[in-house]
């Protein structure tokens, strides 16, 4: 092609009517086959086996998209934070980068450095990205759901797993993710990296307790660990559980910034310090499974969070409007009010990052053990003792459990002699040795 | 539906698992798809230089793995001990929090409970005291000095040795 012919394909990609036009022509005959075929999958949408994982494969593309998406959100909210445009070359509004930015990952040439540990190298972006993907397992994406063909009184359920452990099996699998990142900054056989893999092991191991504790909190609530369970009760009840713990969730959410590295978290590839931390020697697609794996870790994080706190696909809350609701419009009701709130929540996620400074490592670690695990301790026996009585679904008992937690807190906070920031004058003159 | 705890035979055991395996095999076939696609695609242009570690330009001294400070060690000690701790009590608290068996009477539940909430309050009193422990000999600190009696901060930190 010739420069000219470049240039006015380009020029064509920015206008939005052709990109209305070129979506409608990838998307209308898509539908349209979806319509036609009806018959043929009828059977599988009421199956309790095939549906769950009908919505699987539909989850796995959405958020392979959301992933793009996210991306391109990352950015043009950064611009947005510091007064700049962002991404606005590849399309209208900088539509088409993600696009641009996923030929550009299969274009560019893999470069496998000469002393790197081969098959782990290549096995940390791909352990990275699988055990960030196989927690949707057990997320309730829309509850059940009755197809109009089936028996009355039957249902299938949008979750691919029902899990009696399905807390436990989120967090194993998570805790799984610290893997990919030591991995990579091990076999890369360069500084940088390893340095970045120890701080993301030291990171996320830490966050990891306060994590543990504060679910805790909400189990001793749940008496269940069943995701499903759990979204039925708030939606139920329509006392979401963010209104009993808000500290537990507060803690949950500082957590899962610190377990996805992302800022004010993000020491592992702190550009500053260590150039890209442990994927510093990675390059075309590995490297886009890194990112690929800390958005969809992102995702199910958030995914999660949602489920325990913010009541899962309830849409609102003091109600149980749609609660023993089956339909199928209300099951796509409720999955779309599901991915709104991920959405919103990975929104902030991004809202932060661009606003929060990056913590120092002994902060990060003071944080982490001196602060976040003692007040996880705290509000994990006064809510076991709030329980005694009875009074853990009751929402203002809850409250006021965490309000009495929160005020003794800060009461030792401020008569500490010790100041909790952590500053710079505060600390003995040291070497600095590697972090 | 099934009081929590069970696991009914229509949801549970070869179904399940094999929806999981379904699961993880998908996950890995999207890795695997999309790098076996950047290996047809992408260019290859080698070069000595390119397959060197990235130092920023230098050229680098001796292998990556160097040796890394021992705090690192210990806060993954101190993790491993606090995790399997906290392991333990989640099946207390699913059980304890949902004090579900149907024909217990309000009394008997609480007793229950009473029972169970001091077992577990000793049971935390252990994780306490460690956890107080850490925190007096300074194991939780980053940032750290000698204990009092090697005379207080370590020696290549004093000002005194930098003149």
């Amino acid at each position: 092609m010739t420069n000219q012919t470049i240039q006015r394909v380009e020029g064509a990609l920015r206008n939005p009517l052709v990109l209305v036009g070129v979506g409608a022509v990838l998307t209308v005959p898509a539908a349209l086959v979806l319509v036609l075929a009806f018959p043929l999958y009828r059977g599988l949408l009421s199956d309790p086996f095939w549906f769950p994982l009908l919505v699987m494969a539909a989850v796995l593309f959405l958020i392979l998209n959301a992933t793009a998406v996210c991306i391109l959100a990352e950015r043009k909210i950064a611009g947005f934070t510091q007064d700049r445009y962002g991404p606005n070359r590849v399309g209208f509004w900088g539509l088409l980068q993600p696009v641009a930015d996923g030929l550009k990952f299969l274009l560019k040439e893999d470069i496998i450095p000469r002393r790197v540990d081969k098959p782990l190298f290549l096995l940390a972006p791909c352990l990275a990205l699988i055990v960030s993907l196989v927690g949707f397992a057990v997320i309730p994406w829309a509850g059940e759901v009755h197809w109009p063909w089936m028996e009355a009184g039957t249902t299938v359920s949008t979750q691919v797993a029902r899990l009696d452990i399905g807390i436990l099996y989120v967090i194993a699998v998570g805790s799984l993710g610290v893997y990919g990142l030591v991995l990579a900054g091990y076999a890369s056989n360069n500084k940088y990296s390893f340095y970045g893999g120890l701080r993301a092991t030291a990171q996320m191991i830490s966050y990891e307790l306060p994590l543990g504790l504060a679910l805790l909190c909400v189990l001793l609530t749940t008496g269940t660990l069943r995701l499903e369970e759990i979204v039925n009760q708030q939606a139920h009840s329509g006392v979401w559980y963010v209104f009993v713990h808000p500290l537990a969730f507060l803690l949950i959410v500082i957590c899962l910034f610190a377990e996805t590295n992302r800022a004010p978290f993000d020491l592992p590839e702190a550009e500053q310090e260590l150039v890209g931390g442990y994927h510093t020697e990675y390059s075309a697609m590995k490297f886009a499974l890194f990112f690929l794996a800390e958005y969809a870790h992102m995702i199910t994080g958030s995914a999660v969070a949602i489920a325990l706190f913010l009541g899962g696909w309830a849409p609102l809350p003091f109600t149980s409007w749609l609660a023993d609701n089956t339909a199928w419009w209300a099951m796509l009701l409720k999955f779309g009010v599901y991915l709104l709130k991920v959405a919103l929540f990975i929104g902030v996620m991004m809202w932060v990052r661009w606003t929060i400074p990056r913590f120092r490592f002994d902060q990060l670690m003071r944080l982490a053990w001196r602060s976040l695990v003692p007040l996880g301790l705290l509000l994990m026996a006064a809510v076991a003792v709030l329980t005694l009585f009875g009074g853990q679904r009751v929402w203002w008992a809850g409250l006021g459990v965490n309000v009495l937690v929160l005020l003794g807190v800060l009461w030792w906070a401020a008569r500490s002699k010790q100041p909790m920031t952590g500053r710079q004058e505060d600390l003995p003159p040291v070497e600095f040795g590697a972090m | 539906m099934p009081p929590p705890g069970t696991i009914s035979a229509a949801e549970g055991g070869a179904e399940l698992l094999l929806g999981l395996a379904i699961f993880a095999l998908a996950a890995f076939l999207m890795a695997f798809v999309v790098l076996v696609a950047g290996k047809l695609l992408r260019t290859r242009v080698p070069h000595p230089d390119k397959a060197a570690a990235y130092e920023c330009g230098e050229q680098p001294v001796g292998p990556g793995w160097v040796q890394f400070d021992l705090r690192f060690y210990v806060v993954a000690l101190v993790f491993l001990i606090f995790d399997v701790e906290i392991a333990l009590f989640y099946p207390w608290a699913v059980v304890y929090g949902g004090g579900s068996a149907p024909d217990a009477t309000w009394e008997l539940l609480r007793q229950v409970r009473w029972a169970a909430l001091w077992d577990m309050l000793f049971f935390f009193a252990v994780i306490v005291v460690g956890f107080l422990y850490l925190w007096r000999f300074g194991y939780l600190d980053w940032v750290r000095t000698l204990p009092e009696e090697s005379g207080g901060v370590p020696e290549t930190t004093s000002a005194s040795d930098r003149t």
